[in-house]
């Protein structure tokens, strides 16, 4: 397939584009990207940062509560029915000091009676009868002599049963004071929660993102990464806390962010419309300007092509362009004087030309003339007079008349005097009839036009014939003059017709037919190509000539 | 080529590795389960269900017939807990058929009859009053809110809307009509009028009505007079002198589905002694076991006047007693 040649202008503005709006428009997208990106980056780095951290607060509170469930267990387990409050309070006490809050540290029995309570008070989940089987007791004997923790009625509690001979013993239960965890969750600077593993809240610092029974909404449960619930996009982050029961939830509203972002893309893609209407906008415009030059010479060259050579550059944009201007101008105008000087030469060169021509018929006719007279003079002296009287005022019309083209008129009154040695010559064999029409009679032909055509009917036309007679006409169609020399000779051969024929269109004549050959030449000479000469003609029914040249006023 | 061949098997490979992924997934994911059950009730026994079992439950909170269109159009809907069985009866073909091994603990009337379900508690209807608005008036019964002194003061829910509205409209029927619903029609008619175009949307209107002091007296179901009374609203429950019917509830699993097994432990768990120990002691409702013993915040059984209803009459007649009332209640409103 071929590749399309574009035009220069095109190329330019192509290059504009190319190097200036591809290059922002990939920048602009880039930079989108990487803020975006780096945006999410962050963001999610901030999260993580505060969820680790929450969750690293976390473990080491719950870590501490445990073992100091742990270690008051061996205490209660060791001591067994004699144990006192005394035995364990140093422990809580330690381990709670840096709290602030000791905390709810209720020591059971397996039927939920109370043996010792730090806050001197227990809560019914934990008392109750119907409660033995129920939430915090199902944890402590489903999880058989392990320190568990787990979510009541929004009271996080560290659980243990000290069991002897495989029997349930004493049960602890340490409910962690509310506050402890939610200054873990601190002031973020964003939702934070934490839940049980099935995603009950114990604490957050927000109070959407659950549903009526305060469990953290489906769509945040267990999972990590954007979450569109309804119009709104978070970004969630969880993590567990092995052992522990819990699991922190940190949860960015991104739906600002976004907006944010999708509002930013559109306004660059608007600005970036914009820069690219105008940058195409004004690189075609600029482009054109700096290819105006360029165009002028693309033009002034085509003008050339076409023949037109008065043109010429003006430019004065640029040094390098008005350079190439004005030496084009330079060129130019040598080549038309050049052009000038050879159609001058040409000019002199068709004129001697014609000249030759012209002056060829002189030595036939004067030959043949001349045997005339010769013979005439011996049986009729007055026509042998009138014969040199013809000959000499054709000679003279020949010789002194130095224009060129003669009026239609001239012509025809100069050809009186040829008529007249033909008439002379050959007597009653030969008749004749003119018949030019009146309005050419002052139009302008090549001087000696008509004489040749005569020349070539008495040539031709007696071959084998007693008489001959010639019609000359002449008239005006469509702006040509015509001229016909129609006889009813003998006419020549086929042979000899195409012969002649192609002997006209030689650059030089070939053949003895002179007459023909020469007026041809001569007319196409002076005309320019505009002039054309036809023979028409049968053997034994006559030979029509036909001139045909442009009208030219005298 | 060589090259497509392996891109394409190393794809086939990584879905099917994704779609047994999936497969295997499914182990960990939760149950969904519509309830009609008030918010108060649901919660501590969810948080236990998943506690205990750690199986994951997704809460629908909708009213029993909406419930029940989820469960017909929505194949992930795995449970319906609670509605009475009077009102789900008739769809019975939606649900799965399963024996709890708790049944043999079962009281006689509680174990599964024909319908597809588990029978989870007992509602007992009962009338709620507001100790402080009912200006010393004695009620004992469906005859005593017929006193002019309580006209426009009565709140009822729209049986169209409210199971327990309809329970109650069955209870009257069969009460006040001697056993023959048919003959309850009259006080039905007396009934409309005292409420003075009073019809309201929902169960919880009633309740709430009555505890907030809108209504003095509302016709209800006995957990939901339990609950207010447990949260210190000057509320009493009054059980009808002239008849309580008590329609049980029930679970009934999505015939169609997936976790079955999931669904059978969550009935399990629903109708095990300890949760129905709780259900009976913390959030008023009676239990269906013979081992667990009512609260001490209602009647002894044996202390109310107990009548029973023909399933069958009352679930053929649903609509067409719901219609009749709704014209009983649009004529008393117009005359």
């Amino acid at each position: 397939m071929g590749k399309e040649v574009r035009s220069f202008h095109e190329n330019i503005k192509r290059i504009f584009m190319r190097f200036a709006l591809l290059p922002v428009a990939s920048i602009a997208a880039i930079l989108l990207v990487m803020f975006v990106f780096l945006w999410n980056m962050f963001m999610v780095a901030g999260n993580r940062k505060d969820n680790t951290e929450i969750s690293e607060k976390l473990s080491g509170i719950m870590d501490n509560y445990i073992s100091m469930v742990d270690e008051t267990a061996q205490i209660v387990a060791r001591e067994g029915l004699s144990i006192e409050a005394d035995d364990i309070y140093p422990i809580i006490y330690e381990k709670t000091a840096e709290y602030g809050d000791i905390g709810n540290y209720v020591l059971l029995s397996s039927d939920g009676s109370v043996i010792f309570s730090s806050k001197d008070y227990a809560p019914v989940f934990i008392t109750g009868q119907e409660y033995l089987n129920w939430g915090v007791w199902r944890k402590i004997r489903d999880n058989e002599g392990i320190t568990s923790v787990v979510l009541y009625e929004g009271n996080l509690c560290v659980t243990k049963g000290i069991y002897q001979n495989d029997k349930l013993f004493r049960a602890i239960v340490y409910i962690i004071p509310g506050e402890v965890i939610s200054s873990a969750v601190g002031d973020k600077g964003r939702y934070v929660f934490v839940t049980d593993k099935n995603g009950w809240i114990y604490a957050s610092n927000t109070k959407g993102l659950r549903d009526s029974f305060g469990q953290i909404r489906d769509e945040l449960f267990a999972k990590t990464g954007y979450i569109r619930s309804g119009t709104t996009t978070y970004y969630s982050y969880m993590t567990d806390i092995p052992g522990k029961n819990l699991r922190v939830y940190t949860v960015n509203d991104v739906t600002g962010s976004i907006r944010i972002v999708i509002m930013l893309a559109a306004v660059i893609v608007v600005i970036f419309t914009a820069i690219s209407i105008i940058t195409v906008k004004s690189t075609e415009i600029s482009s054109e300007r700096l290819t105006k030059d360029i165009k002028k010479m693309a033009d002034a060259f085509e003008e050339v092509q076409k023949g037109n050579l008065d043109v010429s550059l003006n430019i004065s944009s640029s040094k390098e362009f008005q350079i190439i201007g004005n030496d084009f101008n330079e060129m130019l105008g040598g080549l038309k004087n050049q052009i000038e000087q050879n159609k001058e030469l040409e000019h002199n060169a068709a004129f001697f030309q014609v000249k030759q021509l012209e002056s060829q018929f002189n030595p036939h006719f004067l030959f043949n003339t001349l045997d005339n007279i010769r013979f005439m003079a011996k049986i009729d002296e007055k026509a042998a007079d009138k014969m040199i009287v013809s000959l000499s005022g054709l000679l003279r019309y020949s010789i002194r008349e130095i224009r060129e083209e003669v009026t239609v008129r001239e012509d025809l009154d100069n050809l009186q005097y040829y008529l007249n040695i033909l008439q002379i010559r050959f007597n009653k064999r030969f008749s004749y009839s003119i018949d030019v029409s009146e309005d050419i009679m002052d139009c302008l032909i090549p001087k000696l036009l008509l004489q040749p055509l005569l020349e070539n009917s008495v040539k031709y036309g007696f071959a084998g014939r007693e008489k001959l007679n010639v019609k000359i006409k002449g008239y005006l169609l469509t702006g040509q003059l015509i001229f016909i020399c129609d006889d009813d000779g003998a006419g020549m051969d086929e042979a000899l017709l195409n012969e002649i024929k192609a002997n006209l269109n030689e650059p030089a004549n070939k053949s003895s037919h002179y007459g023909l050959y020469n007026i041809n030449r001569r007319i196409n000479l002076m005309y320019n190509g505009s002039a054309k000469l036809d023979i028409m003609g049968k053997k034994g029914e006559g030979t029509l000539i036909r001139i045909t040249i442009p009208k030219k006023k005298g | 080529m060589k090259r497509w061949g392996v891109t394409l098997i190393i794809a086939a490979l990584a879905a099917g590795c994704l779609i047994g992924c999936k497969d295997k997934e499914e182990d960990t994911s939760s149950i969904v389960v519509v309830s009609p059950h008030p918010n108060g009730f649901i919660k501590p026994l969810i948080h236990e269900f998943e506690n205990s079992t750690g199986i994951e439950v997704r809460m629908i909170e909708c009213g029993t017939a909406d419930a029940i269109d989820k469960v017909a159009e929505d194949d992930d809907v795995d449970i319906m807990w609670g509605g009475s069985v009077l009102t789900v009866g008739p769809f019975s073909d939606l649900f799965y058929q399963y024996e709890t091994p708790n049944e043999k603990y079962f009281k006689d009337e509680y174990k599964a009859s024909d319908i597809a379900c588990t029978f989870f508690s007992d509602v007992p209807s009962v009338i709620i009053i507001n100790n402080d608005m009912i200006g010393g008036k004695k009620i004992k019964g469906y005859a005593d809110l017929l006193d002019s002194d309580l006209v426009g003061k009565i709140a009822f829910a729209n049986p169209a809307k409210s199971s327990s509205s309809f329970e109650h409209l069955v209870n009257m029927l069969y009460a006040m009509g001697g056993g023959d619903p048919e003959k309850g029609w009259d006080y039905v008619g007396k009934f409309t009028k005292s409420l003075s175009g009073n019809l309201l949307d929902s169960s919880s209107m009633v309740y709430e009505g009555v505890a907030n002091g809108r209504y003095a007296v509302g016709l209800t179901f006995e957990e939901a007079a339990v609950t207010m009374l447990k949260s210190d609203k000057h509320v009493s429950i009054i059980y009808m002198d002239e008849g309580v019917v008590s329609t049980p509830d029930g679970i009934y699993i999505n015939k169609n589905s997936k976790k079955i097994d999931k669904c059978k432990k969550f009935v399990d768990f629903m109708t095990d002694r300890n949760t129905q120990i709780y259900i009976a002691q913390t959030l008023g409702r009676r239990s269906v076991r013979i081992d667990v013993e009512a609260s001490g915040l209602v009647l002894p059984k044996n202390d109310i006047n107990n009548i029973t209803v023909d399933k069958k009459t009352v679930t053929e007649n649903k609509d067409k007693w719901i219609a009749k009332f709704k014209d009983i209640y649009e004529e008393g409103i117009d005359g």
